[in-house]
């Protein structure tokens, strides 16, 4: 197919999965208890109060009508105010989720970074000393709740140690945080922890499967070596559908960085939704689900477009 | 003569779980420069095990004693660093699945490129003209355009092709091709065995045939090697052992393949007399597409077919030419786009409900794959009264049981399998239980998918036997689809022969394939290989002399 082609449906795609999630999003403030009327007004509120309320909002108009009006809002940059804070919740989102987006990134780019090796080595080294010790560390690592994780590390770094603060950057901006580079390795380290077991499974899983595949017994009757079979045809092969699953895993990054937000004082997006959460906030509760699930459709989609670069057969159609 | 290939008394034994299971004994054999051995045997007699020993490539779990030497190296004690040299330059090797032996992801002039590298100092830039050079010496159209082609844009046939260039490329003194033209249809097969006869007969190459056909053997090999349980049995020029087989094995194989009549005389094949029965299952004109826009892909197109009453109705054809698809729409499974489908007299495209139930259980399938037609979490009899489920709901379970175990004693099946699982069981005995699920609900038709192709001749023909003797017994119908025209022409009463989605000829099978009308019909029956050396040489220069008439 036409990549032109094939991108435009592809996006196309997206936006109408977007569409569904507003729906969605829509539906969920208004299934709110009291509606959002009761959210703001407080529990104090009259009925007299709430009705005047809606009517000046245009909360009494029928769901449709106020649907459209709640899409224009959204194209308009309008996610609503906080309840508590005050602020433009697309204000708020705007301020932390650089922010997250700087620790989850960060955090895929080491997980992964250090799960494809470990899971190709694993996997050539299979039910061998190391692949068994890898692979129990795996397990813990992925079996261990993000924030018991993250405290045994701030334990040790921070209190016995005393390698790291035991605080993430405080900084607004995103050159702040960078200024205080010691001070991510504690959160990022927590973040990456569980992606490193994840995907080092799945890379070894993958790895195992196309050792075994025709075509590298073809290479090796072609004299080529292991080192060169592994890395010439072996990881490229093993390295889409582990592609396809990154796609995946971006409400998994963003879920992580919800619990290493809260634990080191950082504040992003998880600290907001946290925060939010606790307060009731409605506005800023359900503007945070939007962007997440806006992150995932488009993780997905760069994986789509990816894996159609990496492997030929998708193009062709044939996958 | 020179030996390229000696293996002194080799063993293969693979440690499972189950313990040590010995796969080679004792095997001794040699290969000439520029001869061809073929070694032949059923699946599970060692034959492929053999062919890897040669190149060091078993598996992980295998240990090799004996000797075995490539060109005066010794293979079973080599490291992976000598092996590696040797692979590819002194021996080199062409596989069964072209659909698999080639990186998905890795254009096929690298592919090629790779192996000339491995042996050669030479830049990347002259490797991959060299690759080129070498595509077009296995006769790929157009190779500097093809050589940056990915496999998936290639047929089966010209994949071979890919791997034989690679087994080429650096001329080595030993090809060991295990199963080349299995995975390909026999007009591929046969120019495939042209081009390796051609590529051994140039360079002086010794050839080592690993193979289940005998015909392929009669058309390719100067000796034989017959293999069983591990073992060579017997060995011989290919005259001896194909015409004049000493050991009883051999010659219980060799009266297992079925063998295409080519002259009027016929060995042993019945011809049926044309039967003048009811249509049980009727295509007029039969459309099919599949997809929608540009790509949409024509299976069939206006097709006609009958099956009457009692006859059985061979459907033959190339890989793509649409008879699976034709036997689908006969089941129901595939609603034509355009075209009458009558089953039983009733027409299939109006029935719905209950009705279209009532008529397809008047049908039953058995297809090509014994282990992925059969649900692995049922037992046997499970399988086998699934059909009683759904169509026979009133039915008690004590007479589920007792209709169970006498369909099971039609196939020819012991009762104490009914409780055992699919797995369990050889491929002979599933295709069997297929048979037995297929025939529960007493057919009026049958329709057999390549019922036979995945198993050995031995085990085919006694599944061919207990098809036709229940047909001669409960009177069904039988729509056979098959690539192998010497089962069609033992087995079925009208052929029907398919290419590119359309009928291309049909009629009594044994006029229609002695004396075929088409150019196309001709070719194909001209392709396959017959497991008589002497004949199949007549045969074979008949066929590339009409080749080159037909100035193909």
């Amino acid at each position: 197919m036409d990549t032109l082609l094939y991108l435009t449906r592809r996006i196309a795609q997206a936006l109408v999965v977007i569409l569904i999630v507003t729906v969605v999003v829509f539906g969920l403030l208004h299934a709110l208890p009291g509606g959002p009327a009761r959210g703001i007004l407080g529990q104090q509120a009259t009925p007299q109060q709430i009705t005047l309320f809606n009517h000046d909002q245009g909360l009494d108009r029928p769901l449709p009508v106020q649907y459209l009006y709640y899409l224009r809002q959204l194209l308009h940059g309008d996610l609503g105010t906080s309840y508590t804070l005050n602020e433009a919740v697309s204000q708020l989102i705007e301020q932390r989720l650089p922010k997250t987006l700087v620790l989850t990134v960060l955090s895929a780019i080491i997980g992964l970074s250090l799960a494809i090796p470990l899971g190709m080595w694993q996997a050539v080294r299979r039910n061998k000393p190391a692949d068994y010790v890898i692979t129990t560390l795996s397990f813990v690592a992925y079996s261990t709740p993000v924030y018991f994780l993250g405290l045994v590390l701030v334990l040790v770094f921070t209190q016995v140690l005393r390698w790291f603060p035991s605080q993430a950057p405080q900084g607004d901006t995103v050159g702040q945080v960078f200024a205080d580079p010691v001070a991510l390795v504690l959160p990022v380290v927590t973040g990456a922890a569980s992606m490193v077991a994840a995907f080092s499974r799945y890379m070894r899983a993958a790895t195992l499967e196309n050792l075994s595949e025709d075509y590298v017994r073809t290479a090796r009757a072609g004299g080529s070596r292991q080192r060169a079979i592994l890395f010439k045809h072996v990881f490229r092969n093993s390295l889409t559908p582990v592609i396809a699953m990154l796609g995946y895993y971006v409400p998994v990054l963003f879920g992580g960085a919800l619990v290493v937000e809260q634990l080191f004082n950082y504040p992003g997006m998880g600290l907001l939704f946290w925060s939010a959460a606790q307060s009731s906030d409605y506005p800023v509760l359900l503007g945070c689900v939007l962007v997440i699930s806006v992150a995932t459709v488009v993780g997905s989609l760069l994986a789509d477009i990816v894996q159609r670069v990496v492997d030929p057969r998708v193009k062709g159609g044939l996958v | 003569m020179n030996s390229i290939l000696e293996i002194e008394n080799l063993g293969v034994t693979f440690s499972t779980e189950s313990g040590d299971v010995p796969a080679v004994r004792g095997v001794s054999l040699r290969v000439a420069a520029g001869e061809t051995l073929a070694l032949v045997g059923e699946s599970g007699s060692g034959k492929s095990t053999v062919a890897l020993a040669a190149l060091g490539l078993l598996p992980g779990n295998a240990r090799a004693s004996g000797g075995v030497s490539v060109g005066g190296t010794d293979v079973v004690g080599a490291g992976e660093a000598e092996l590696a040299r040797l692979r590819g330059r002194t021996a080199s090797m062409v596989f069964q699945e072209p659909a698999t032996a080639l990186d998905p992801l890795t254009r096929i002039g690298k592919q090629i490129a790779e192996v000339v590298r491995n042996h050669r100092d030479v830049s990347r830039r002259e490797a991959a003209a060299e690759a080129v050079a070498l595509l077009r010496r296995v006769g790929i159209p157009e190779p500097e355009r093809r050589a940056s082609a990915f496999p998936f844009q290639l047929s089966g046939g010209q994949r071979q092709r890919v791997v034989i260039a690679m087994a080429i490329a650096n001329s080595p003194g030993l090809l060991v091709a295990d199963e080349p033209t299995t995975a390909l249809d026999v007009t591929v097969q046969a120019e495939i065995l042209d081009l390796l006869r051609a590529l051994a007969a140039d360079s002086g190459t010794g050839v080592l045939l690993v193979t289940h056909n005998m015909g392929v053997v009669a058309d390719f090999a100067d000796r034989v090697a017959v293999m069983l349980e591990g073992e060579i049995v017997e060995t011989g020029a290919v005259e001896e052992v194909l015409l004049r087989p000493t050991h009883e094995y051999t010659r219980r194989l060799l009266a297992a393949v079925p063998r295409l009549a080519v002259t009027g005389s016929g060995n042993g094949s019945v011809v049926r007399e044309e039967v003048e029965g009811a249509p049980v299952v009727e295509l007029r004109d039969v459309s099919v597409r599949f997809g929608r826009g540009p790509g949409a892909v024509r299976a069939l197109e206006e097709v006609s077919l009958t099956v009457r009453a009692g006859e059985t109705v061979g459907l033959v054809g190339e890989s793509g030419s649409g008879k699976s698809t034709a036997a689908r729409v006969a089941l129901g499974l595939v609603a034509p786009e355009s075209g009458g489908v009558s089953l039983f007299g009733a027409d299939l495209r109006k029935a719905r409900g209950r009705a279209r139930r009532a008529l397809l259980a008047g049908v039953g399938v058995v297809l090509q794959d014994p282990v992925a037609s059969l649900d692995a979490r049922m037992s046997v009899a499970e399988c086998v009264a699934e059909p009683l489920r759904v169509h026979r709901r009133g039915m008690g379970a004590a007479e589920r049981r007792e209709r169970v175990a006498e369909v099971l004693e039609l196939v020819r099946l012991p009762r104490e399998l009914a409780r055992r699982g699919p797995r369990e069981l050889s491929g002979g005995q599933r295709q069997r239980v297929s048979l037995a699920r297929a025939l529960v609900l007493e057919p009026r038709l049958l329709v057999a998918d390549e019922p036979t192709s995945a198993l050995d001749v031995s085990v085919q023909q006694t599944v061919l036997e207990v098809i036709s003797e229940l047909q001669a017994e409960l009177g069904f119908a039988c729509l056979f689809v098959s690539h192998d025209l010497a089962v069609v022409q033992q087995f079925a009463g009208r052929v029907v022969v398919m290419r590119d989605g359309r009928v291309e000829e049909q009629g009594p099978t044994m006029s229609t394939l002695l004396h075929p009308e088409t150019e196309y019909t001709r070719r194909l029956i001209a392709a396959v290989p017959i497991p008589d050396p002497v004949l199949q040489r007549e045969r074979r220069k008949r066929r590339l002399a009409l080749g080159t008439g037909a100035g193909a």
